[in-house]
């Protein structure tokens, strides 16, 4: 019996109430290539720092190479041969890529004045080996984020690790360089151990040979990739096959007002991108009153970058068009644009930690100007368990009562235009059905609704048209009644990436 | 032996190296302070050199006092900008290192008034003293930090009032000697000579520090620490040597101090002097050479003009201030980069 590399037994990491990493198990044999995947906040992104030492276990061991690792600190393990990337880059932006890379070679003297060629030799083999080497002597911070992801792996491996640790590799990448780094992966030494978190089950499926899914810190099953597709709990938990098809009872569909007239929100030749990749090519997008337009698709398809620049948080590319009641916005900042009545709910809510639940209702004011007004007591009418925990703060709160702080934030302002970013992740079934019937309530008050979902069920429950995001463009809007009736085609749309060319 | 006349063989690398390496590019180690144009800076640097050390035959006495304390001033904010621009740690209390290593010079000069051993005894007892401050000050960041270091300040301050010799009217030292069988220098031409020789040494040891891999793991750390501890590397400890080293190099501004005022007190612990050095490496944003000429400016401004004004100092290092910070290049980078944008 062959002893695996890595070994948790029974891990668990709390956030307060929320069990982040609920009481999982697995184990990494030497040389395997191990896939993570999961809806989002179902805990992925926590177990590697668990594994990484980033943070400590609230319980449970984690073996590795035969010692309990479980109180050693990150730079102990990484001595121990974990070397690690993050979700988002990390990198020090500042120095170039070839040093950023020399900061991980083992082997070297504090007091040397330069590396030693052997290391320096390290260095540019590990740049070559993720195709950088013609941006060595570029400051890490001035790459393109693709560039970015490479180099946060060159200096994985230049640090000579057994085992691998990636966070959503493929995450903000084309397809292109998604090809590149699988191949990367496959040729790996064998005496490298690869764990990775992601999205892409493409992706996931050309690497890896075990996959383990985990759902709110659970784990729910392990297996190899052609399993995992067929298992059924992973179809619904991870896919959410189950909602479109039997859709909620009392559904938009019979509660809509035929208030539908002209749509307040319009996008038109919406571009943005970072640093040079195009995220979002051309948008052209109607919310009218009173409707739920939701925007599905994949991680990284671009429905953040959408949500933010339609309310100024990010900026468009020139010849965008937004409006709301025939007023442009293009030209204004985010708090203008708020004023005009267009209101966020960013993802991750974005609460304010020392400010208690009165607090943050006392914050947002609608303008003078405006004629509609709430106040705090209807909101509370809307949110009872909010009523409850006014001297609350965040922290306090369960994750559902955080969404709906958020949403309540989001309402004081009384806005005419409401954005909602992925307002389900990391809450539990009930508590989004509580949330899908709260959107639908307000859509039937008369505002208009943009919602960006991950969660095509919630998406499916409460909105009125679906638009579908990929690779930067929007490929498909259509009514909610239309998609019921080839909902497996959304599904391969939205879980698998299409091989039907892209309009280009 | 033909070692002097070939080429040195340190940067060629393996032969297995050779093809992955592009030919043109250096190691990429130096220094980003370190321009392109290296020439031309030596050649301002040494007219420079040359003008600092004809300076006491050029000027009075009340200007080459105040270059000397200029100097010493700039050995302070060396050891500010070790903190600030390198590991990202902006230090507000670097002036009490400096008090303890003025104490501890006074203290040798019972003893011996020789100069260099007053000094390396100056540095040993900042180091000591930031050593075991420091322990308390590394375990924190960004503005905690700033505020750990202000307190530590204080309280020293308040110890050198309590308990040091001479208490708050302080001790007045006798003139030092330069090297063994010279006189006492009681010119100020001469001791401003021994310090600029002291300054000039201590910032080419500092000079060399900043091109070793521990000033690199430094900025790197500054940069994202997460990421260094990934790496393997245990950023406390980085952070606590250079924490000690910065205490040792105030220490030696000590020594440095008393040979030009030959007098020390509580007062030289003050916050003024700690804030001064920060603002003069904050100004410096970065290089070392910037932390110098920002602290000789500062105090040009705070002793000479502000006397030319009537008592006017603080307000003019006040707008003087106001306007580098908005001036472009100078956003105050040391102190904006250690505050973390944490996304999930």
């Amino acid at each position: 019996m062959t002893s695996a590399l890595l070994r948790l037994e029974a891990v668990s990491r709390s956030y307060g109430a929320r069990r982040a990493v609920d009481e999982v198990s697995l184990d990494l044999y030497p040389g395997g290539r191990h896939a993570v995947i999961g809806p989002n906040g179902a805990g992925k992104s926590t177990l590697l720092h668990l594994i990484a030492g980033t943070l400590h276990p609230t319980s449970g061991r984690i073996h590795y190479a035969g010692h309990d690792i479980g109180r050693w600190p990150a730079h102990r393990r990484a001595r121990a041969g974990i070397a690690r990337t993050w979700q988002h880059p990390a990198l020090a932006r500042p120095l170039t890529a070839v040093q950023n890379v020399l900061l991980a070679v083992p082997g070297q003297r504090l007091t040397a004045l330069r590396a030693a060629a052997p290391v320096v030799a390290a260095a540019y083999e590990a740049l070559a080996q993720v195709g950088l080497t013609a941006h060595a002597d570029r400051p890490a911070g001035q790459l393109a984020y693709g560039d970015q992801r490479r180099l946060e792996i060159a200096v994985a491996l230049a640090a000579q690790p057994r085992l691998l640790l990636l966070d959503e590799p493929s995450a903000g990448l084309a397809t292109g360089e998604i090809t590149r780094l699988t191949e990367l992966i496959r040729t790996l030494p064998g005496d490298i151990s690869v764990l990775l978190v992601d999205h892409n089950l493409d992706f996931v499926a050309a690497v890896a040979d075990t996959v383990t899914v985990l759902h709110h810190g659970q784990h729910i099953a392990t297996g190899t990739p052609t399993d995992i597709r067929e298992h059924p709990d992973v179809r619904r938990v991870y896919l959410g096959t189950d909602a479109p098809t039997s859709p909620a009872p009392g559904s938009p569909t019979t509660t809509t007002a035929a208030a539908a007239g002209t749509p307040i929100l319009r996008v038109r030749n919406l571009s943005a991108g970072y640093t040079g990749a195009p995220v979002l090519t051309d948008i052209t997008l109607d919310v009218p009153a009173g409707r739920v337009t939701a925007v599905v698709g994949r991680n990284g398809a671009g429905k953040t970058t959408l949500i933010h620049t339609i309310a100024g948080l990010h900026p468009a590319e020139p010849g965008a068009d937004i409006r709301l009641h025939e007023q442009a916005l293009t030209g204004c900042d985010t708090r203008r644009r708020a004023r005009a009545g267009l209101a966020l709910v960013p993802q991750g809510r974005r609460l304010f930690a020392g400010l208690t639940v009165d607090e943050h209702l006392a914050l947002p004011r609608p303008h003078p100007t405006r004629t509609r007004a709430v106040d705090v007591r209807q909101v509370f009418d809307l949110f009872p368990a909010l009523a409850e925990r006014r001297h609350h703060r965040p922290h306090q709160l369960s994750g559902g009562e955080q969404q709906m702080l958020a949403l309540a934030r989001a309402l004081i302002a009384a806005p005419d235009a409401l954005l909602l970013d992925e307002p389900s992740e990391g809450l539990a079934p009930a508590v989004v059905g509580q949330l899908a019937a709260i959107i639908t309530g307000l859509a039937a008050a008369g505002t208009a609704i943009l919602l960006a979902e991950q969660n095509l069920a919630l998406a499916c429950q409460v909105a009125h048209d679906i638009a579908v995001l990929d690779r930067a463009r929007i490929i498909r809007q259509v009514a909610l009644a239309d998609i019921r009736e080839y909902p497996s085609d959304l599904h391969d749309l939205l879980t698998v990436p299409t091989t039907t060319p892209t309009p280009s | 032996m033909t070692t002097t006349l070939s080429p040195s063989p340190s940067p060629s690398p393996g032969p297995g190296a050779i093809a992955t390496r592009p030919p043109t590019s250096r190691p990429g180690l130096l220094p980003a302070w370190l321009p392109p144009t290296a020439g031309a800076v030596a050649l301002a640097a040494a007219a420079a050199a040359a003008a600092a050390v004809a300076l006491p035959w050029l000027v009075n006495g009340y200007v080459i006092a105040l270059a000397a304390t200029g100097l010493v001033m700039a050995v302070l904010a060396m050891s500010a900008q070790l903190l600030v621009g390198l590991a990202g740690l902006p230090p507000l209390g670097q002036a009490a290192y400096l008090a303890v290593g003025a104490y501890t010079a006074a203290t040798i000069a019972t003893l011996t008034n020789l100069g260099p051993i007053q000094l390396l005894a100056a540095t040993a007892g900042g180091a000591v003293a930031a050593a075991v401050t420091g322990l308390l000050a590394v375990r924190t960041r960004g503005t905690t930090f700033l505020m750990v270091t202000f307190g530590l300040g204080e309280l020293l301050h308040a110890a050198a009032n309590a308990w040091a010799p001479g208490g708050s009217e302080g001790v007045h030292v006798t003139p030092v000697v330069a090297l063994p069988g010279l006189p006492a220098m009681v010119r100020p031409g001469w001791v401003y000579l021994y310090v600029l020789a002291g300054a000039l040494l201590i910032g080419v040891g500092v000079a060399v520090l900043v091109r070793t891999r521990f000033a690199l793991l430094l900025r790197g750390i500054a940069a994202h620490e997460p990421r260094m501890r990934a790496d393997g590397h245990h950023t406390g400890r980085l952070l606590l040597a250079a924490y000690v080293i910065a205490g040792g190099i105030a220490g030696a501004a000590g020594a440095l101090l008393i040979a030009v005022t030959r007098y020390v007190s509580p007062a030289d612990a003050a916050m003024g002097v700690s804030a001064l050095a920060l603002a003069a490496a904050l100004i410096g944003s970065g290089s070392m050479t910037g932390a110098c000429t920002g602290a000789i400016l500062l105090v040009v401004a705070r002793d000479w003009v502000g006397g030319l004004l009537g008592g006017h100092g603080p307000t003019l290092l006040g707008l003087a201030f106001l306007l580098l910070a908005y001036l472009p290049r100078h956003r105050l980078a040391g102190l904006t980069i250690r505050f973390p944008r944490r996304r999930t």
